[in-house]
């Protein structure tokens, strides 16, 4: 009964933080709502017994996507400092 | 017994899950989320070991081992990039 109900509990965090990750205003906190949807997959993906996947989805998706969206981001900011000048 | 106590902390696991999620969505600032997403990933890990204990297959602790480090970096990376840019 309780990997059912985990199962319906990761999809409704998915889909909370999908439409967070599109419609939030500050970049970053986009970038977490995306880090969230890759920790609610991996987990996901755990229950439905692929645990190759889900160890990939933890590497590349939470690890690796946040810390090159957070580069991205400070190469955005960087930009627009030279802008002003 | 020991069903009992599984049962009963899953239950509080996914209280965890629910208090760490509203504050996920309803944090003013961006270091609340950034908590709030580390104790997430911290009731995961602890969730995979759960699973891993209730399947009976013991190959689910290494997905929670990288799992455990490979946030570890991201809090990090956050916290550079809050702090001062990377």
């Amino acid at each position: 009964m309780f990997p059912i109900l985990l199962c319906y509990s990761l999809c409704l965090m998915m889909i909370i933080a999908a439409f967070g990750a599109v419609y939030v205003k500050n970049l970053t906190s986009a970038v977490i709502a995306a880090g969230a949807i890759s920790l609610a997959a991996s987990l996901l993906y755990l229950l439905l017994a692929a645990p190759d996947v889900a160890m990939t989805e933890a590497a590349i998706g939470s690890g690796l996507t946040s810390v090159v969206f957070l580069y991205t981001l400070h190469l955005i900011k960087k930009i627009d400092e030279g802008d002003d000048d | 017994m020991a069903d009992t106590i599984y049962t009963i902390s899953a239950f509080i696991a996914l209280a965890a899950v629910i208090t760490a999620g509203v504050r996920l969505i309803a944090g003013p600032t961006v270091a609340d989320r950034v908590i709030a997403l580390d104790v997430l990933t911290i009731i995961t890990v602890s969730l995979i070991v759960y699973i891993a204990r209730m399947s009976g297959r013991i190959i689910y602790v290494d997905v929670a081992m990288v799992y455990a480090l490979i946030s570890f970096v991201g809090v990090v990376a956050f916290a550079r990039f809050l702090e001062r840019g990377l």
